[in-house]
């Protein structure tokens, strides 16, 4: 595989790292050469964030091309549609639907979009397709909310032509959580796979 | 996976392991047998300075959370002309902090290698400039090193050692945020036995005045000694293994590309699918190697420099061919932008150009389609985190001056204090900024103090400067002394939060601890007492009214009074209290007393708390109540109430 860019979106504190984190060594450990991308420091505060993750035979820099990307995986809605220029026509979306309101929003300066708005834009305008669904309740079921990044990184993994094995990337979480939390994150992460299957009909 | 701190002193050559590239940084410091390092933290730079400190005394290396880059920059240089390898490392505008010891001491030279790492933040992504590193290296004929990945930068810092230590001269080891903060695959290298066993390595300083005492008599032949050494090391960057001539050797066409531009030169002519092309990647955007130059130049007819930011690449070449005689069309900045952050788009659009081919996708049509979506995206800005101490303290000043003071700030996450509803920041210049701003806007609004004609009473403007723990010792410590020796009338709020919080929690004075165990706390107060304040008090924000009590307090006093506003980082307090599994209160709001009046929301701001838009009514979102209480105190109506029993 030449490569694979996977963008990683969503809110400061939400675990976006660490998804991140976990994605590039299941690749490194699979062979890969890996390249990542992320912004630390002030924009980590509650902001908008991303991350990169790219990984095959040949990567160079650490930040995905705009229309180059192959998945966005976001852990909030609006923040799919916030980087959507990284995605590549014909690309995925693996979504959790669960909104996170902007203070700009609650102050009445902004609009929340509805779902189905930010959905239309990415299946019409950017010929995508779109796996959300709410992987935060998923990860309260699991045991904790904090699980919610690694309910999504199952979810990832059955996308189509997803180059990493689900088996593998679940040992790379196994060996990188705390020791007290691995049930809970295994749990979190199969439950991920299963809403992923359910939605593609697997 | 294990601990990254732990990865970074693993003795096992070969492994393959995944780094940051500042981790990387510091594994090749380790390699390199380092033996002092001292930092004060600035984003991109942090993650080298805190990886150091965390394995600063299993290796045995001296590391300190310098006051900050001019302190940190000293303390390392000491150390390399004793003879020890050393490193300083700070982000871009840090260089300017320590500069004048740069600028002075670099005609003195070392003797053990001292490598400066120096973090430029292109696009901005957590600075206050986009200045350009390199052209200090040009300014002050030292040499630049700048990596393409973070396999690379570890092996740059090696040889960065080597290079410093060879000509006895400093040496600039550049990335930038995309490559600081770049992971990528690296391989690790054999560690000396003094950082495997953690043996403590000591210097030896040989007195030498005509070198290490810069009047006047000295100096003067320390000009002539860099310019000398600049022109040695150029031709010794010819057999640099990180420049060489990659691609098609006899095509008609060449790409310098300097630095982390070379990994988007490389990936946008595989995107284009252009193969018939020479390439001169180049590790050392300062000196260009002359020698190389001559190599690349032969057979070709034009060439483009593919650069981020200042043309410092662009300009020595063409100097150089001009020089040379060489006349074919040498292009940089004219068609690649000189402003913010290079990205594989801007290499293809440049390359594209240059070749007169097509962009292998419609970059316009991308442009307009994504432009559609944004429009429904409402702005997510960065924000101070549920629980900040800083929310209150700022809460507190605007209640205290109806919001009709100038408020001077300074560099820290306080700085989002900006935005709204806060809205109480009105500048932010450079670090310690904020005191040295507030007594001159005093003496221009404000008049002469002691003087007759100076404004009082309403006709006084007010003046609340906010500055942080971290940053005042960094600089506000010259300004406050300048300050109350001019008899200034300003008012002073130390935001102590007794860590150096933006940038990742590091102890600094305020905290007391350093990375060798217990260090000395300095008590702000105690400093603003004896730098002869006149109202010195300490506060906990946590207690709004007591704040703004005492704030009130301070602006009725003639002077420069200094409020000390307490209260560990919210962002570091909850992550210890994780590790150690403790709880803390979680509110929420009582449908029966939450009248809608969206205080919470429009004057104090709290990202826990969102608008209901169907009840119309103050919501907290539980999962980001840090337990502050703040909310409750704010609240005319007594709707936010403690969770019983509490919860994380």
């Amino acid at each position: 595989m030449k490569e694979y860019n996977i963008v990683i979106t969503g809110v400061g504190g939400q675990g976006v790292l660490t998804a991140a984190n976990i994605l590039g060594w299941a690749a490194l450990r699979a062979g890969y050469k890996v390249r990542m991308g992320e912004v630390h420091g002030m924009s980590q505060r509650f902001g908008s964030v991303v991350s990169y993750v790219r990984f095959g035979e040949e990567v160079y820099g650490s930040m995905v091309p705009e229309g180059k990307g192959d998945v966005i995986l976001a852990f909030e809605p609006v923040e799919a549609l916030r980087y959507i220029n990284y995605l590549k026509e014909g690309g995925m979306v693996v979504v959790n639907t669960k909104p996170i309101v902007p203070v700009q929003v609650s102050m009445g300066k902004a609009r929340y979009p509805t779902l189905e708005e930010i959905r239309r834009i990415v299946e019409e305008d950017f010929k995508a397709k779109w796996i959300g669904f709410n992987a935060e309740e998923l990860a309260i079921k699991a045991g904790h909310v904090v699980t919610t990044n690694t309910v999504l990184i199952g979810a990832l993994t059955q996308i189509p032509e997803f180059p990493l094995d689900a088996e593998h990337v679940r040992d790379v979480i196994r060996l990188s959580v705390p020791p007290q939390a691995v049930e809970m994150n295994m749990k979190a992460f199969d439950l991920g796979v299963q809403a992923a299957k359910e939605i593609l009909g697997l | 996976m294990a601990k990254v701190t732990d990865i970074v002193l693993w003795d096992k050559p070969g492994e393959r392991v995944l780094l940051l590239g500042n981790q990387a940084i510091a594994r090749g410091a380790l390699e390199a047998n380092i033996a002092v390092f001292a930092a004060y933290p600035g984003t991109p730079s942090s993650e080298l300075t805190d990886t150091m400190a965390a394995v600063a005394k299993k290796a045995g290396v001296y590391m300190e959370y310098s006051t900050n880059e001019k302190v940190a920059f000293e303390t390392a240089l000491a150390a390399a002309w004793s003879g020890l390898r050393a490193m300083t490392a700070m982000k871009h505008v840090g260089l300017n902090v320590a500069a004048d010891t740069f600028m002075s001491a670099v005609g003195m030279g070392v003797e053990g290698g001292f490598v400066i790492m120096v973090a430029d933040d292109p696009s901005m992504w957590s600075s206050q400039n986009e200045q350009d590193t390199r052209v200090y290296g040009k300014f002050a004929n030292v040499p630049v090193l700048e990596p393409a990945d973070p396999h690379e930068a570890k092996e740059m810092t090696k040889y960065a050692f080597e290079l410093s230590e060879k000509f006895k001269h400093f040496v600039i080891l550049r990335t930038t945020t995309r490559s600081s903060h770049a992971r990528g695959d690296v391989i690790l290298g054999e560690l000396p036995e003094e950082i495997k066993t953690g043996k403590r390595k000591f210097g030896n300083f040989k007195k030498d005045p005509t070198r290490f005492v810069d009047i006047p008599a000295h100096a003067r032949k320390f000009h002539p000694i860099v310019l000398e050494k600049i022109e040695k090391i150029r031709e010794e960057l010819n057999n640099c293994p990180f420049n060489r001539i990659e691609g098609k050797e006899d095509a008609k066409v060449g790409i310098i590309a300097p630095g982390l531009s070379y990994a988007y030169v490389k990936e946008a002519l595989a995107w284009l699918g252009v193969e018939d092309v020479k390439i001169l990647k180049l590790g050392t955007p300062f000196p260009v190697p002359y020698g190389l130059l001559e190599k690349f130049f032969d057979g070709l007819e034009k060439v483009l420099i593919v650069e981020e930011l200042e043309p410092v690449v662009e300009e020595q070449v063409k100097v150089w061919a001009y020089d040379k005689g060489i006349r074919i069309p040498i292009h940089g900045k004219d068609l690649v932008p000189r402003v913010y952050e290079m990205t594989t788009r801007r290499a293809v659009k440049a390359i594209a150009k240059f070749l007169g081919v097509n962009t292998p996708i419609n970059f316009e049509e991308l442009d307009a389609k994504y432009k559609k979506a944004l429009e429904i995206v409402p702005p997510r800005p960065p924000t101070l985190c549920p629980a900040c101490p800083h929310r209150n303290t700022f809460y507190a000043i605007k209640k205290a001056t109806h919001s009709k003071a100038i408020y001077p700030s300074d560099i820290g996450c306080y700085t989002l204090g900006v935005l709204p509803p806060l809205n109480t920041v009105d500048t932010t210049v450079a670090m310690g900024a904020s005191i040295g701003i507030a007594h001159g806007l005093d003496v221009a609004l404000n008049g002469v103090p002691g003087e007759g004609e100076r404004k009082t009473g309403k006709e006084k403007k007010v003046i609340v400067a906010t500055i942080g723990d971290s940053t005042f010792f960094h600089t506000g410590l010259p300004a406050l002394a300048n300050a109350t020796y001019n008899r200034s009338n300003v008012l002073i709020v130390v935001l102590d939060n007794q860590v150096t919080a933006m940038t990742g929690d590091q102890p600094n004075p305020s905290t007391g601890q350093t990375p060798h165990g217990e260090g000395r706390r300095i008590p702000i107060e105690d400093v603003a007492k004896a730098m002869g304040a006149d109202f010195v008090a300490v506060v906990d924000p946590y207690d709004l009214k007591a704040t703004y009590e005492t704030i009130k307090k301070a602006l009725e006093v003639e002077g420069v009074s200094v409020v000390v506003s307490r209260q560990p980082c919210a962002l570091y307090r909850v992550s210890q209290m994780r590790r150690k599994g403790e709880k803390w209160p979680i509110y929420y709001v009582d449908e029966e007393k939450c009248t809608g009046c969206k205080v919470c929301i429009n004057a104090y701001g709290c990202p826990a708390i969102y608008w209901d838009e169907e009840k119309k009514q103050a919501r907290v979102e539980p999962t980001m109540c840090w337990g502050c209480g703040g909310c409750a105190q704010i609240c005319p109506f007594g709707a936010f109430k403690p969770v019983e029993g509490g919860e994380e």
